[in-house]
């Protein structure tokens, strides 16, 4: 028995060793990953509360005109860092990138309301920043229709219209929305995990292909090999299941930090969501270990691994659903391990869901180790004698 | 500093991984990610209606709301329940309810009532869907508001709303997703492809040294570090302008992106920011130990430089910490300025803060990246 698993104990030991050789697999297994969860939870820390700067261009300067701009600046993402005198003083600040949009009040508005003339609020929001834009929009548009139904209020008013049918009378329809477990529309719940999901899959596929390929420009895969029997399987597996284990463990702990520490929604099974983890883990050395195999040679395979790694962040469909994307780019966003995670977290973590709605994910996860393996008799052929080309 | 642009220029051309980041790089990742990024808005995003009311009033609210283009109408159920069922399937991503009241509340002069709920799975669907209904709320309040008034009897002032409102998206007025991501994309893409290159050429020259007694044979021994740097970043950035070309300028154009700006005024605004970014790679390349170090060290920061650059997440909102770590990077700088020359038609002078950061940025990375290139020599006893 002890016999049997002797070159799996050798493997196991050598890809231990190999791991402290150089400072490539310390910065790739343990500080990336974990100053990737600290960079960008203290990134997002500020959240969704801080306010977009804009700007006033009040031309009216009447009664009715400086209670728009307190309003404004009451808006809850609202911040008015600047009164300017024009349309184009106010277009230069947003050229500079000072503000991210402007609310202009026409000249003679608080007359032409009076008059019935029908005057118009136009706002402008900078729309080449998606976030902030979106908030300046929002906010400005909630002031342009309180300002209409305010205006209506105080001539229903004047005229004796009853105090109960006031509300109705400016707000026939009420619509409510309710964000479904997210009811600040925190954005860092998204750009967080995903980010840190993404960065962890990008390492793992560099270090799992760095890893085995590098063993061919030494000139040490024929070594290799002989010390896991002469099995290329209990070679990979002596070389990666310690990169494994490590890998896991980091992304146990980047999960203990955003649902422990900065309280990341977990609403459902936290078990579901560190199973999930150590398969994507899994899943990710898989494909380094289908590209491995089928370029050996360290930059070609590394070039695909960092392709993969970080289209992924655009491709698995984070921000743009891929649902939108054009076929033929969409179905590249299935060979990504990172977006089984991904939505594991969005259906377990967020939504709360039965895991009974994720078990497509989880088992794409799992399908990856057998595409990963299917490749390997070619990596065995090129261990054998190894050519590197540079 | 001649002999050591002349001597880089040949490395460049003869190392294919170089190349590939230097040309395959700036040229494919652009068309990809605007492949990925086109279809710029969310169309027809499935919707499941739980109709309480069932009256010619609420179905015409659902025929409004279906008739926007971000809304589909998926199907009617009875009970909140099934839809519930159906989001958690995927199946739809929002659930419209309507009270059983809001045809007789309507017709009261009430308020009826509406409840949308939305799955907050991904961001930008929450943000279409919010947009879509309001606008529909909004019509909607118009006219029975209108309605409303002229049935108080007396003679209204007003036709209508008494105040109107009209709002314009500056830069990206269709709200797309590649017109608002892509201009920032390109300028990280130029930056990172080169500190790429720059690192891998240092790695292989690292390996050389190992194996030449510290000595690297394919660059000029005697000439002083600054030499060498400079030629190297000369020879990156003239390399670099037909890459920056086509980011800049045929990318937009090829794929209707916003592009405003004037030629003259992004590609002198180009210049520091690929002076800089070359200086910043030779700085960077003093970690690569190997040719194939940029990969494991470098690539990574591509995500870092994206978040710090402001795109994703405003800066504004960022701890003053990283902001501060944010300025020291080129695309940073670049990535603001390139989106206001190219998006909303600024020139120079209203981004010339950038201008100077980005030149400055140049200026001291070019002492660090001759700094480097000592240390190395010393590191090799050389």
């Amino acid at each position: 028995m002890g016999k049997t698993f002797a070159p799996l104990w050798k493997s196991l030991g050598r890809g231990i060793r190999a791991l402290v050789s150089r400072p490539e697999y310390v910065v790739a297994l343990i500080v990336v990953p974990l100053v990737a969860v600290w960079f960008f939870d203290s990134l997002l820390s500020r959240g969704v509360t801080t306010r977009v700067p804009v700007a006033i261009v009040d031309l009216d300067q009447s009664e009715m005109s400086r209670a728009i701009t307190r309003n404004l600046d009451v808006q809850q993402v609202l911040d008015i860092t600047a009164k300017c005198e024009s349309y184009e003083a106010a277009i230069d600040l947003v050229r500079q990138g000072k503000i991210f949009g402007f609310f202009t009040i026409p000249d003679n508005f608080e007359q032409d309301v009076f008059a019935g003339n029908n005057p118009t609020l136009n706002f402008y929001s900078n729309l080449t920043y998606f976030v902030p834009g979106t908030y300046s929009y929002k906010g400005f548009k909630a002031i342009a229709v309180a300002t209409a139904s305010s205006v209506i209020r105080d001539m229903a008013v004047s005229r004796g219209v009853p105090e109960s049918v006031l509300e109705p009378l400016v707000q026939p329809v009420s619509l409510q929305i309710n964000q479904i477990n997210n009811p600040w529309a925190n954005y860092a719940y998204y750009l967080g995990p995903s980010f840190t999901y993404g960065t962890l899959q990008l390492m793992i596929l560099l270090l799992t292909i760095f890893s085995i390929t590098m063993e061919i420009k030494d000139g040490t895969s024929p070594q290799w090999l002989r010390t896991g029997g002469n099995s290329i399987l209990v070679s990979l597996t002596g070389k990666l299941l310690p990169q494994t284990v490590i890998f896991t463990i980091v992304g146990w702990a980047v999960m203990a930090v955003q649902f422990g520490f900065n309280h990341y929604p977990m609403n459902g099974s936290l078990a579901i969501m560190l199973i999930a983890m150590a398969l994507t883990v899994v899943a990710c050395q898989s494909l380094g270990v289908f590209y491995a195999s089928l370029l050996p040679n360290p930059r070609l395979a590394l070039s695909l691994g960092a392709l993969t790694g970080i289209l992924a962040f655009s491709l698995a469909g984070f921000s743009f659903p891929v649902q939108n994307m054009y076929g033929g780019i969409a179905i590249f966003s299935y060979i990504l391990p990172v977006r089984y995670l991904f939505l594991t977290y969005i259906g377990v973590a967020l939504n709360g869901v039965d895991p009974y709605y994720v078990r497509y994910d989880l088992i794409a996860l799992v399908l990856f180790i057998p595409v990963g393996l299917s490749m390997v008799w070619n990596l065995k052929r090129m261990c054998k004698h190894p050519v590197y080309i540079p | 500093m001649a002999i050591a642009f002349a001597a880089e220029w040949r490395i460049v051309l003869k190392d294919a991984g170089v190349l590939i980041f230097f040309i395959a790089l700036p040229i494919a990742y652009p068309i990809v990610y605007t492949l990925v990024y086109n279809p710029e808005v969310l169309e027809k995003m499935p919707v499941v209606v739980v109709d309480n009311s069932r009256t010619a009033e609420s179905r015409d609210l659902v025929r409004k709301i279906g008739a926007t283009p971000a809304i589909e109408i998926y199907d009617y159920v009875p009970s909140l329940q099934e839809a519930k069922h159906l989001v958690d399937a995927n199946e739809v991503f929002g659930i419209l309810e309507i009270s059983s009241d809001y045809a007789k509340e309507i017709g009261r002069g009430e308020t009826g009532h509406v409840t949308f709920y939305c799955d907050m799975a991904l961001m930008l669907r929450f943000r279409t869907f919010a947009f879509s209904l309001t606008e529909v709320q909004i019509a909607e309040i118009g006219s029975i508001t209108a309605d409303r008034i002229s049935m108080l009897g007396a003679e209204s002032l007003y036709t209508g709303m008494p105040v109107n409102s009209e709002s314009y998206m500056l830069g990206d007025p269709q709200q797309g997703f590649a017109s608002f991501v892509m201009p920032g994309i390109v300028v990280l893409i130029l930056q990172q492809s080169m500190v790429l290159g720059a690192v891998m050429i240092m790695g292989t020259a690292r390996q050389r040294r190992r194996r030449n007694h510290g000595f690297d044979p394919l660059m000029p021994v005697n000439s002083p570090a600054y030499a060498i740097v400079w030629g190297k970043a000369l020879c990156y950035t003239i390399f670099y302008i037909t890459p920056a070309l086509f980011a800049l300028h045929f990318i937009p154009s090829i794929f209707n992106l916003p592009h405003v700006g004037s030629a003259v005024q992004y590609l002198l605004f180009a210049l520091p920011f690929l002076l800089a970014s070359a200086f910043f790679g030779i700085t960077l390349g003093a970690v690569a130990r190997d040719r194939e170090s940029a990969f494991m060290l470098i690539v990574i920061t591509s995500v870092v430089f994206l978040f710090l650059s402001g795109l994703t997440w405003p800066r504004y909102a960022m701890p003053d910490a990283w902001q501060i770590v944010g300025d020291f990077i080129p695309a940073t700088w670049a990535v603001e300025g390139f989106i206001q020359i190219n998006s909303n038609n600024a020139v120079l002078s209203d981004v010339i803060t950038n201008y100077y950061w980005l030149w400055g940025l140049a200026a001291a990375y070019s002492i660090l990246g001759a700094l480097s290139e000592k240390w190395l020599r010393v590191s090799h006893g050389v």
